[in-house]
């Protein structure tokens, strides 16, 4: 076999079919950036914290010790112990009380470090910038529970309990994969923020040789530990602890990333499928003139596969580049959603998407030019010219009655033509609106969702009541919120001045106390479970329901899915509950959604108690505003007294993360869907040109044109939307519960029925939207397309 | 009277470096003249033809049609001129494969907006007239070469047009259905059908048009004695 012929066929296909030699270019583009991400996103989800583990350098062991208990040179020396491989720190440690805008944060721990990188734990800075001065402090993006994430940068924060008054201005937020501290602020600073009788403390941070188990861990703590002056080290926290919290919070999430990926990457691969065969296909005119003048089928196959070939090669190229930036922000969203640090893409899967991308491209050229091989020369024009006589003309006749303009008619009766390329450009579109579907669907689950766990809609404040005994020692108002040590009321008195405080607030709605999480125990069980005791009607808190109803009376009990599943017990079962040395029983009448100690949580009735236990009283209530009234304005108008302590209930600060992501995959998802049906358009308006020649020769206006080109696939973009909405519901009912199951929560069936008819409908409508939208910028060109120009063409 | 085409120095050039394909040419039409444009291949004829039906635009001079300055037309307006005001015919037909006879023959009556019982009156007056009648749910595949131009010749007067173009109606044909569709053109014109014929053949031109226009090298060569 010549080459040369066969390298001048490929120059003079690729150069003078310049629309297709871009669209092959742009599809292998986009797909191979969306392959890249979905994959990245994919393998990431797999084990995101051991991929960030290994990208940060996370710390084994990150252990607290007491500076004055050894001299710097015996912590250095703890470097060279055979069982430790990396060591980093000391780096001064110490928990503060913050308050911003008057209110108070929980205990803060802040440690000092003059940079973010390091040998161990290198801490990913998101945004800001590292802090430069004292004052300046670096918040972590995960820091405890409770602590208000969504504090901007600038924000100020007041240090409590400290001598003169003190501030810290959050100018970066940063990530530590070993959730090493809450903050962080420049070493100097440490010293200063410490209050006089707590002793002093630093960080030093291990990795360790062998480290694979709890087991390994312990004895490598113990070498450490046996290393110091006996008490240096008062405290570790083992990478396998924050790995195992991490992997709970991560795995709920992982079933729609999943989910989103597997959607990519099958839509990358049908149009990449699709605009490959179909350029070939589209070329069979020309390979049958190449026969006529002498080439052979082995050229004629080396040729159109090479021509498909080059453009796709660049746009594989181009389209790893372009996933790994795309895919930055999108896995930093993923990474903030799972709590990690960052997610970056496996080197692997940038080689290996080009590889595949290109094999698959070969493939798809592959096949119909070994077919065009095949055949004759005077067969290979003629398959070449038009698609096979007789297909559609049916369509054509039964559309045409319909009383519609014959643009529309026309267009629509296009499809019925090219019956494979069709059933693709359907698929491409079922899959982005199946998408679409999904993400609408899971937006607003997680949003039912996370109003459930935080209960935001009803309850905006909480006032805590210091619980101590009266007549004991000074004590801080409210316990970890810093503020001058008090003598503490008397619990009616406590009681008489929050309701008193209530009261007054015009803002206020409705209240009601309640004894928060009191650990009790229930016979067969061997963990502690979370008692909350409502002191009055509790209903219009609104906890979601799974099964059964909220209680009614004293002797009920709601319990959470997380119970249920460790006792084994089902609804309508009576159980024993052990409250302060007495047994009561109460029968479970519901089952609540709850994710508060791991799901073993339980709610009643006051009076279920009063048996049990004496001189109960309220340590928290829970407020609801009217509506208008600002909960900040509110906590802060009620104010802090030695009796209690306001706070803004929190929202879920993951949900707006996850909606982001979901969002970032839906747009991307649904582009590539649109690029799918850009490319049939082109492949059918090449196809076409003659004829669109004629109709524009015949009087047809670019208006016209435009609505025939857009008909050609909006009656496959409305099909596709039609079943692609039972199609993305049916997903919907299956990626949630899984995220349930991965959390380990069952869901109430509310959050399952999110769809309504209205929603649908529009929902079914955007395989329209993609379709237009994917169809109009051909179709301009359709428009533009000179009369006279396209008539000559053949 | 006045005219109904009127091209005045018209010039139309495919690239700047190469040569016109039609160079500063004028001529005229009267209503109900039928003139032949003649001229060996790439003289420039079908160019001309062209810029007449506002399939294409002039580099430089002005096509005046019915009163419309076809090349100062927007690409709607064209549109708009050339169903209402020119019916085309082809050499090879360029008749819709997918659609019926009696579908290519409605169409620009469609685009048009024309009422559909008064479409389907038109095109069965048509059809009766050329004949094809019986033919009206076949495909154009399924036609003889002869049959299809009578297709095309009914679709395009289907909007009754002030001008009929037809550029080598009788180059596909044999000898014998070329003299039928020459005759057919002929009756049109009688009939007070304007008409412009492109054509190689002088016989068909000198048959059927009663003035013939040369054109060389894009150049008008003869402007042709009305007969």
């Amino acid at each position: 076999m010549t080459a040369r012929p066969v390298l001048r066929a490929v120059a003079g296909g690729v150069t003078r079919r310049k629309v297709q030699t871009f669209v092959i270019g742009l599809v292998l583009l986009a797909s191979s950036s969306a392959a890249v991400l979905a994959l990245a996103l994919l393998v990431d989800s797999t084990a995101p914290f051991d991929h960030a583990f290994a990208a940060q350098h996370g710390a084994h062991v990150v252990a607290t010790v007491d500076p004055a208990g050894a001299t710097p040179g015996e912590l250095a020396a703890t470097r060279r112990l055979p069982e430790v491989t990396a060591a980093a720190g000391p780096f001064g440690e110490v928990t503060v009380a913050l308050k911003q805008a008057g209110l108070p944060l929980p205990p803060t721990t802040l440690a000092g470090r003059a940079s973010p990188g390091g040998p161990l734990d290198d801490l990913t800075l998101q945004s800001g910038h590292w802090a430069q001065r004292p004052g300046q402090m670096v918040l972590s993006s995960d820091p405890s529970p409770g602590t208000n994430t969504s504090m901007p940068l600038g924000t100020r924060l007041t240090v409590t309990g400290v001598p003169g008054t003190r501030t810290l201005t959050i100018v970066g937020i940063a990530s530590s994969v070993n959730s090493s501290a809450d903050g962080w602020v420049l070493p100097g600073e440490i010293a200063k923020l410490r209050t006089p009788p707590i002793p002093a403390a630093a960080q030093m941070l291990y990795r360790f040789a062998d480290a694979g188990s709890a087991a390994a861990v312990r004895a490598d703590v113990a070498a450490v530990t046996r290393a110091l002056p006996r008490g240096t080290v008062t405290g570790t926290q083992s990478y396998l602890a924050v790995r195992a919290e991490a992997s709970s919070n991560i795995a709920p999430f992982v079933p729609f990333v999943v989910a989103f990926a597997a959607l990519g990457l099958v839509m990358s691969v049908l149009i990449v499928t699709n605009v490959v065969s179909g350029a070939v296909v589209a070329g069979y005119r020309r390979i049958g003139i190449l026969k006529s003048i002498g080439f052979s089928p082995g050229q004629v196959v080396a040729a159109y596969t090479a021509q498909a070939g080059v453009p796709a090669v660049a746009g594989c190229l181009g389209g790893v580049v372009l996933g790994n930036v795309l895919a930055a922000p999108v896995l930093g969203q993923a990474a903030n959603v799972y709590g990690v640090g960052s997610l970056r893409v496996p080197a692997w899967v940038d080689a290996a998407v080009p590889v595949a991308m290109c094999a698959l491209v070969g493939i798809a050229a592959l096949l119909p030019a070994l077919r065009a091989g095949r055949l004759s020369a005077v067969q290979a024009i003629a398959a070449g010219r038009a698609p096979r006589q007789g297909r559609g003309y049916a369509a054509h006749r039964l559309l045409g009655r319909l009383p519609l303009p014959r643009p529309v008619t026309i267009g629509l009766a296009a499809p019925f033509a090219r019956p494979t390329r069709t059933a693709v450009t359907l698929v491409a579109v079922l899959l982005g609106v199946t998408a679409v579907t999904l993400a609408v669907g899971l937006s607003a689950s997680l949003n039912r969702l996370a109003n459930g766990l935080s209960l935001a809609s009803t309850v905006q404040v909480q006032v805590t009541v210091p619980s101590a005994v009266p007549g004991g020692p000074p004590v801080a108002p409210v316990p970890g919120r810093g503020g001058p040590p008090v003598h503490l009321p008397t619990p009616a008195a406590a009681e008489r001045a929050v309701t008193t405080a209530l009261q007054k607030q015009p803002g206020t709605a409705r209240y009601i106390g309640l004894d928060a999480g009191q650990m009790v125990s229930v016979a067969g069980l061997s963990r502690q479970v979370a008692l909350t005791a409502f002191r009055g009607d509790a209903r219009w808190i609104g906890y979601a329901m799974v099964s059964g109803h909220w209680y009614t009376g004293p002797g009920q009990v709601d319990v959470a899915s997380g119970f249920l599943n460790a006792t084994g017990k089902v609804v309508g079962d009576t159980i024993t509950i052990n409250v302060g040395g007495k047994q009561i029983t109460a029968r479970i009448v519901g089952q609540v959604f709850n994710v508060d100690n791991n799901g073993l949580g339980m709610f009643t009735d006051w009076r279920t108690l009063v048996g049990a236990e004496r001189g109960l009283e309220p340590d928290q209530y829970d407020v609801g505003l009217r509506p208008g009234t600002s909960p900040a304005a509110y906590a802060r108008a009620l104010g802090v007294s030695p009796a209690y302590g306001a706070s803004v209930a929190g929202a879920d600060a993951t949900l707006p993360l996850v909606l982001g992501l979901i969002g970032t995959l839906t747009l991307l998802l649904a582009v590539v869907a649109g690029l799918g049906v850009l490319n049939t358009v082109v492949l059918h308006t090449r196809e076409r040109v003659h004829d669109l020649g004629v109709f524009k020769a015949i009087g047809m206006t670019p208006r016209q044109t435009i609505a025939m080109v857009v008909c050609w696939v909006a009656g496959t973009g409305l099909l596709a939307g039609v079943i692609a909405v039972p199609a993305g519901i049916v997903l919907h009912h299956h990626v949630l519960p899984a995220m349930g199951a991965a959390a380990n929560v069952a869901l109430p069936a509310s959050f399952l029925r999110v769809y309504g008819g209205a929603e649908m409908v529009a929902l079914a409508l955007a395989g329209l939207v993609i379709a237009v939208a994917g169809a109009l910028i051909p179709a301009g060109w359709a428009a533009k397309t000179g009369t006279a120009a396209a008539l000559r063409t053949e | 009277m006045d005219a109904l085409i009127r091209v005045s120095q018209v010039t139309k050039r495919y690239d700047n470096d190469g040569r016109p394909a039609v160079d500063n040419i004028s001529l005229e039409l009267a209503p109900g003249e039928a003139v032949a444009v003649m001229g060996p291949s790439g003289s420039g004829k079908s160019t001309l033809l062209n810029l007449i039906a506002g399939l294409d635009r002039p580099t430089s001079g002005t096509v005046t049609v019915a009163g419309e300055r076809v090349d100062k037309l927007s690409e709607t307006g064209l549109a708009r001129f050339r169903r209402s005001r020119i019916g085309m015919i082809f050499q090879f037909f360029n008749l819709l494969d997918d659609l019926t006879v009696e579908d290519n023959v409605l169409l620009p009556a469609q685009l048009a907006g024309m009422h559909r019982s008064r479409a389907r009156a038109r095109a069965d007056e048509l059809l009766a007239a050329l004949r094809i009648d019986r033919y009206r749910n076949a495909y154009p595949g399924r036609l003889s070469g002869g049959e299809r131009q009578r297709v095309a010749i009914a679709r395009a007067l289907v909007n009754r047009p002030e001008l009929l173009v037809a550029d080598e109606p009788t180059g596909a044909l044999d000898t014998a259905t070329g003299e039928q569709i020459g005759r057919l053109l002929q009756d049109l014109n009688s009939s007070g059908q304007s008409l412009v014929l492109v054509t190689h053949n002088p016989d068909l031109a000198a048959r059927y048009a009663s003035r013939t226009v040369h054109i060389v090298d894009g150049r008008l060569a003869e402007l042709g004695v009305r007969r």
